[in-house]
This record gives structure tokens, C-alpha cells and sequence, in this order.
């Protein structure tokens, strides 16, 4: 991303202007990258100018921005349906197995490359586990925790391959109405994140409720030591409230981030040139459409992975102990 | 900007912040299967592996900590054996030094003796050689006395003359410097 790094100093001398000998070899793409990006613009705006020229769909209203994370329903079997949401799904799972069955299959005293990889992710969901539950639960639920991150992991990463999934929006070569590339995941869907979200809740719940002998001794146990006289009802209604919106905070966290991410993508790659009709703007956001794209797919997609899972791992740990 | 006017995110983004229930089960469904497929095949066979090499590399330890304690007590052995040797060394050499010491005492004994005895050999031949000397020119002596009175007195001497002629030759002749060799 050397384009977008790069502008400060070529500010002053002029992109075009022969470059001084003995400048580095990145500096030089760089400056020619900027070059290119600046005369693009220019380019976009004596063809087009600063007219707005905006498509029919989007004055009529037909297109959206939010059109491509709708879940349109491609063919049902019997009552099930089957979308783009559905088949990310799918092919997270079937990634995250082939991944980890082929590193599996391959397992060495000398680990290669996958085998460190796999590893290493091994020995973080193992570490968090360790940390934050006890032997007994957590040779219970390092599974559990390990599946999480791995597989939210594959369902981000895959979600910043750009596929033919966009039946909403279609587009026509020689007569053929074809899906739209477009980069989606699975969890841009609340549904995704909800529903691990709300698989963790009933299990350290359901894991609270054993570790304190019934509701009672359960909702006892959300209340903080040392609280007394008219506080009670009022802290011990913070906690409930805080106890049910680890739910929401699981769930939204996830998926607000990936959405949002999504979205910033999309708008800087060239859609809000689009939506405003002008073909310089997309021109103009893309480095910044790039760089946005970069930073989800290197750094948010395994950290929202390690916070849910690690997130999984506290509630759990928490809920067998009292405060 | 007009634009905006044809953003209805809100307006048709409800179905973003509503859950698609039929998602939803095929979430829980995949990710449960994929769960126990994981739990039963992959994990167990990393952490056999895992496990596997924590064990090789505690056994490398205690393997690599076994041989240094046998080659710090050969080093000692060997240290032992090496003072040892040492000391030895020292005594053969203070035993072959005093023999030495010994052996050259006995040979200038002997040296000193042999020495002594050929010394007094020596004086004791010196001495014989000196009487048979001295008792020769006694006898000469008594000849040519004998012989000069004769020629002077031109008479033959009888026998008591002629005794008496030598020891009074004799007498007169002073044998004192020929003995006095011997001191």
C-alpha cells in the first residue's frame, strides 16, 4: 500500500518530473503509483467533469448500498432455505475441516508450515482456555472454544474473497444476467453471530446455574459482595441486565464490526461513487478503499475471532465462580 | 446533497438488525457439526502430538542432564586420578632422587676408600722400595770403604778391621735425608 503511504513527499515536485538518481526503488513505485492515482483523477474529470452522472437504478432508488447483504433466497428444500449466508456457512465449515483434517493428516515431529500455523492457534485457544477455567472445564470446553476461533476465523478470512454471490444486483454480459463479485461474510448476517452468541450464553448459563446448586444460589452469585440495604435491588438489577446483555454485546461486537467493515469497503472501493454519480470519486477513494480492505482482512478478522472466542472463555470461567 | 435522499439505509435495512431465523439454524447446525467433527479428530491428534514432544523434549532434558552428571563424575574420577598420579609421580621421583642420593654417597665411599687403600699400597711399596734402596747403598758403601782403605793403607784388612772400618763409615754417613723422605 505503498500508494496511499507514499503522497507526503511527493507533494511539492511534480509526479511526472523525472526521478532524482540514486532514489530507492520502493520510493520510485511509490511516486509512480501516486502519479498514476493523480492523473486518474484528473483523467475521470475531464472525460466525466464534475457533473453528476448517476444511474438509473440508483435516482429510481432500486439500488442500495445495503442491497448487497440481503439473503435472497437462491432455491428451498422443503422448508429449508438456501442463500448466500447459508453458503458461507458451508464453506467456512468445509475450510475450516479440510484445513485442519489436512494439517492433521500431516502431523510431524518436524512441523511444515501449516503444522506451525495450526499450532500456533492451537496453543492460543489453549492458552486462553487454560487461563480462564479450571481442569475439569476447561478439558470441557477447549473444543468448543477452539471451533469458535477457528472457525469465525475462516468465516472472516473468506469474507474478503471477492465471489459471484450478489443475486440482488446483477449484471449482463452478452445477454447473461450474472450474480456481482462482491466481498461478503457470513457474519454480516446477525443471525450468524447470534446464534454462537447464543449458544455460549445458555452453556455458561447452564454451567452457572450447575456450579450454584439451582436459580437461587445462580442469581445470588451475580450479586457483588458487600452491597447492602437499599442498593441491593437496584445493583442487583444492573447485574441482570448486564448478565443478559453479555448476549447482545457477544452478538453485536461481531457482527457490527464485520458489517461496518464491509460497508467501509464497498463505499470507499467505488460505491459512493456511485451512489453520487461522479466517476472521479471512486477513482479518488480507492487507495483508501484498499487500505480499509487491508486492515480488516489482516488484523479485524483475527482479532474478532480472538475476542469472541476469549469472550467465551471469561463468561464461562466467570459463571462457576461467585463474585 | 440529493444524493442522500437515496440512501434508505434505514429504511430498508431493517432486514440487516433482523435475524434470519432459517440462518440461524443452518449456523448451529454447520457449526455443531463442525464442532464434533474437530473434537473427535483434530484436537486429540494435535494434542497426542504436542504431548508426544513435550514428553521427547522433557525426555531430551533429562537424558542431556543425566550425561552431564556422568561426565562431571568421569571428570572427577579423572581429577582424582590425576592427583593421584601426580603424587605418585612426586614420590617415585623423591624415592629415585634419594636413591640417587644414596648410590653417589656409596660410590665416593668407595671412591675414598679405594683411593685410601691404594694410597697406602702405594706408600707401603714407596717405603719397601726406599729400605731396599737405603740397604743397597749400605752395602756399596761398605764395599768402596772397604775398597779405599784398602788402597790407601795398601794392606788386606783382617776381618775385624774390616768390620770395624765400615760401621765407622757408616756411622759417619748421614742415612737421614733418605728416611726423612718418608715423613
Amino acid at each position: 500500500m505503498s500508494a496511499i503511504s507514499v503522497p507526503a513527499p511527493a507533494g511539492a515536485p511534480a509526479p511526472g518530473k523525472p526521478q532524482k538518481a540514486g532514489m530507492s526503488k520502493g520510493k520510485k513505485i511509490g511516486l509512480s503509483v501516486f502519479a498514476v492515482w493523480l492523473l486518474g483523477i484528473v483523467f475521470f474529470v475531464a472525460v466525466f467533469g464534475f457533473k453528476s452522472h448517476k444511474a438509473p437504478d440508483v435516482l429510481s432508488g432500486v439500488f442500495t448500498p445495503t442491497n448487497e447483504f440481503k439473503l435472497d433466497t437462491w432455491f428451498s428444500l422443503g422448508p429449508v432455505d438456501f442463500n448466500k449466508g447459508v453458503l458461507y456457512v458451508l464453506l467456512a465449515a468445509v475450510i475450516t475441516l479440510w484445513v485442519m483434517i489436512a494439517a492433521v493428516k500431516r502431523l510431524r515431529e518436524r512441523p511444515g508450515r501449516l503444522q506451525v500455523a495450526v499450532e500456533m492457534f492451537y496453543n492460543l485457544t489453549f492458552g486462553m482456555t487454560k487461563e480462564n477455567l479450571d481442569d475439569r472445564l476447561g478439558r470441557k470446553y477447549f473444543p468448543l472454544i477452539a471451533t469458535l476461533f477457528v472457525f469465525i476465523l475462516v468465516t472472516n478470512l473468506i469474507g474478503y474473497i471477492p465471489l459471484p454471490v450478489n443475486s440482488v444486483d446483477k449484471f449482463t454480459i452478452f445477454g447473461a444476467h450474472l450474480p456481482s463479485f462482491q466481498i461478503y461474510a457470513a457474519d454480516t448476517n446477525v443471525a450468524f453471530p447470534l446464534m454462537l452468541a447464543l449458544l455460549v450464553f445458555c452453556l455458561f448459563t447452564w454451567e452457572g446455574l450447575k456450579a450454584h446448586h439451582g436459580p437461587i444460589g445462580f442469581l445470588k452469585s451475580l450479586m457483588p459482595g458487600g452491597v447492602k440495604g437499599a442498593m441491593v435491588p437496584m445493583i442487583f438489577g444492573i447485574e441482570v441486565l448486564s448478565y443478559f446483555l453479555r448476549l447482545i454485546s457477544l452478538t453485536v461486537r461481531l457482527w457490527a464490526n464485520l458489517l461496518a467493515g464491509h460497508m467501509l469497503i464497498a463505499f470507499m472501493g467505488g460505491e459512493l461513487g456511485v451512489l453520487v454519480g461522479d466517476q472521479w470519486v471512486q477513482w479518488l477513494l480507492l487507495p483508501i478503499g484498499i487500505a480499509i480492505f487491508l486492515f480488516e482482512a489482516v488484523l479485524i478478522a483475527a482479532l474478532q475471532a480472538f475476542i469472541f472466542s476469549i469472550l467465551t472463555a471469561i463468561y464461562l470461567g466467570s459463571a462457576v465462580q461467585s463474585h | 446533497m440529493p444524493a442522500s435522499a437515496h440512501l434508505p439505509i434505514a429504511a430498508s435495512g431493517s432486514f440487516l438488525i433482523t435475524p434470519n431465523v432459517g440462518l440461524m439454524i443452518w449456523v448451529l447446525v454447520v457449526f455443531l457439526i463442525s464442532f464434533l467433527i474437530l473434537r473427535k479428530t483434530v484436537f486429540p491428534a494435535i494434542a497426542q502430538l504436542l504431548d508426544k514432544r513435550a514428553n521427547t523434549i522433557s525426555g531430551e532434558i533429562d537424558a542431556a542432564e543425566k550425561l552431564r552428571v556422568d561426565a562431571e563424575a568421569v571428570l572427577a574420577e579423572y581429577r582424582e586420578r590425576l592427583i593421584e598420579a601426580r603424587s605418585q609421580a612426586d614420590e617415585i621421583v623423591a624415592r629415585a632422587r634419594a636413591a640417587g642420593d644414596a648410590h653417589q654417597k656409596e660410590s665416593v665411599e668407595q671412591a675414598r676408600a679405594e683411593r685410601e687403600r691404594l694410597l697406602e699400597q702405594t706408600r707401603r711399596d714407596v717405603e719397601a722400595e726406599t729400605r731396599r734402596a737405603i740397604d743397597e747403598i749400605r752395602s756399596d758403601v761398605a764395599a768402596l770403604t772397604v775398597m779405599a782403605t784398602e788402597k790407601v793403607t795398601r794392606k788386606v784388612l783382617s776381618a775385624d778391621d774390616h768390620k770395624r772400618l765400615v760401621e765407622e763409615a757408616l756411622r759417619e754417613l748421614d742415612f737421614s735425608a733418605l728416611s726423612g723422605s718418608e715423613n
